[in-house]
């Protein structure tokens, strides 16, 4: 084993002790997180769709099951899970699109699991949760027909894009629905950041799990991130003066 | 019970090849890269096979459209058939040949390059919508930082070489490669820990995307 496979199996290591660790100490040490003001308009956008029997269309992106894009996407099932629930009272459960065959087949695993935990099977369609464009353009293309036809009115992006996520945004923004998104790549963060209500920069996408009280592990993981973050900054600039100290003498 | 035992058996299935996959990245032993490697092989044949179901899936919702006459059925009915024009044509005489190109280059290309036109336009306007929706600080200075790349980057009239455009070339290249590059590589940081985090959690069986 090489040093760099050991550090990297040390840094795994202790980032699953520490989520395992606050998900025992989530009892006792409740989380506390700042605020992010995207997410609260997100409850009170389903709450008012649920109560207008307006449908909520969850986009997991264009990205790939088996590629490092995955993440966002899989953080966006998350999200979808929660989604589902809320609305599965509603008369338009939720909608969910994707730009990969694979990533629309999970979201209807989640859809139709999610439905059979809450006692409402029957509000399971395959049609759902769908596979919109094989490319990213031509899932962007899709994406306003399914915001017309399908009475949307809360638009979620969370998942992998490129530039796409401007297109994705504005066909919402254009459609007078309430936009939330987030994603991975830092160009389309700041297209997301241009065109969108609500845009999720940096890491926000991930934690949406947390702050949407999908389960108990998310705020575990959460507050792992935290921990590690502090401790690879305090590692960078023990670094920048090693260095700099290096160089003086 | 059946249920709980059937998810037991996919969750445990999930750990299992998430954890040799990722052990294969740190450890490298030979088994293990082997394993790794067959996993891999057998996730992008997986993925193909996906596409071909997501394909019948999305010609499923649209043959509903049509067959419902729901609203916009007509563009659902255009999709149908260019989606079995295509098909039928990269089946039967290969993607590289003649027709399937032909069809790429008339209406593929020119739809996404239109797209990609309309990206431009829309930034445009949201960059005017972001400064009277979100009159803040941050969003001023995004405007402010954009403006400026923009104008070191492009050429200015009449303007070639000069103080001015040398000033604002040093300008925007300080910027980028000072200000943005460090910023970007703090996002960076926080998305990679994020992404570390949610295959943690998928890998714990914490998160269960495959529906178990």
């Amino acid at each position: 084993m090489t040093a760099a496979g050991l550090e990297g199996l040390i840094v795994l290591g202790v980032f699953i002790a520490l989520m395992v660790g606050f998900l025992a100490a989530s009892q006792r040490w409740p989380a506390h997180f700042r605020r992010i003001p995207a997410f609260e308009e997100l409850n009170r956008a389903i709450e008012r769709a649920v109560e207008a029997g307006e449908r909520v269309h969850v986009s997991l992106g264009t990205g790939s099951v088996i590629g490092p894009e995955s993440a966002p996407a899989l953080a966006g099932l998350a999200v979808l899970t929660r989604i589902a629930r809320a609305t599965s009272m509603s008369d338009r459960p939720v909608v969910v699109t994707a730009g990969d065959g694979a990533m629309a087949i999970l979201a209807q695993d989640t859809l139709r699991t999610t439905y059979q935990e809450v006692g409402a099977s029957e509000l399971y369609e395959p049609t759902s949760g769908r596979l919109l464009g094989a490319t990213p353009l031509s899932y962007a293309a899709g994406l306003p027909a399914v915001l017309a036809n399908e009475q949307v009115s809360v638009h979620v992006l969370s998942g992998a894009y490129g530039f796409e996520a401007g297109l994705a945004a504005d066909f919402g923004e254009r459609a007078r629905v309430f936009v939330i998104g987030g994603t991975d790549d830092v160009q389309a963060q700041a297209l997301l950041y241009t065109v969108a209500q609500h845009p999720l920069i940096g890491e926000e996408v991930f934690a949406s799990g947390a702050y949407l009280d999908v389960g108990a592990m998310h705020k575990a993981s959460l507050r792992a991130q935290d921990v590690v973050r502090f401790g690879l900054i305090v590692l960078i600039l023990l670094g920048v003066i090693v260095s700099t100290f290096e160089g003086l003498a | 019970m059946r249920v709980l035992r059937l998810s037991a058996i996919w969750a445990a299935l999930a750990m299992g090849v998430g954890l040799f996959v990722l052990l294969g990245y740190f450890i490298e032993f030979s088994f293990i890269q082997d394993l790794r490697l067959l996993f891999l092989r057998w996730s992008v044949l997986l993925a193909a096979t996906a596409l071909l179901v997501g394909l019948i899936n999305l010609v499923a919702v649209h043959w509903r459209k049509v067959s419902l006459t729901e609203e916009g059925w007509i563009y659902s009915a255009v999709l149908m058939l260019s989606f079995t024009v295509t098909l039928i044509l990269a089946l039967f005489l290969r993607p590289d040949r003649p027709a399937a190109l032909f069809i790429f280059k008339t209406f593929q290309l020119p739809l996404e390059a239109s797209l990609m036109a309309v990206l431009a336009i829309s930034l445009l306007v949201a960059g005017f919508r972001l400064v009277s929706r979100r009159r803040n600080l941050l969003s001023l200075l995004f405007i402010g930082t954009a403006l400026m790349v923009l104008l070191g980057t492009g050429p200015m009239p009449g303007a070639t070489e000069g103080p001015i455009v040398n000033l604002l070339g040093n300008f925007r290249a300080w910027l980028s490669q000072v200000w943005a590059a460090g910023g970007a590589r703090g996002i960076l940081l926080g998305v990679a820990l994020g992404a570390t985090a949610t295959g943690l959690r998928v890998l714990l069986a914490a998160d269960r995307p495959y529906g178990a």
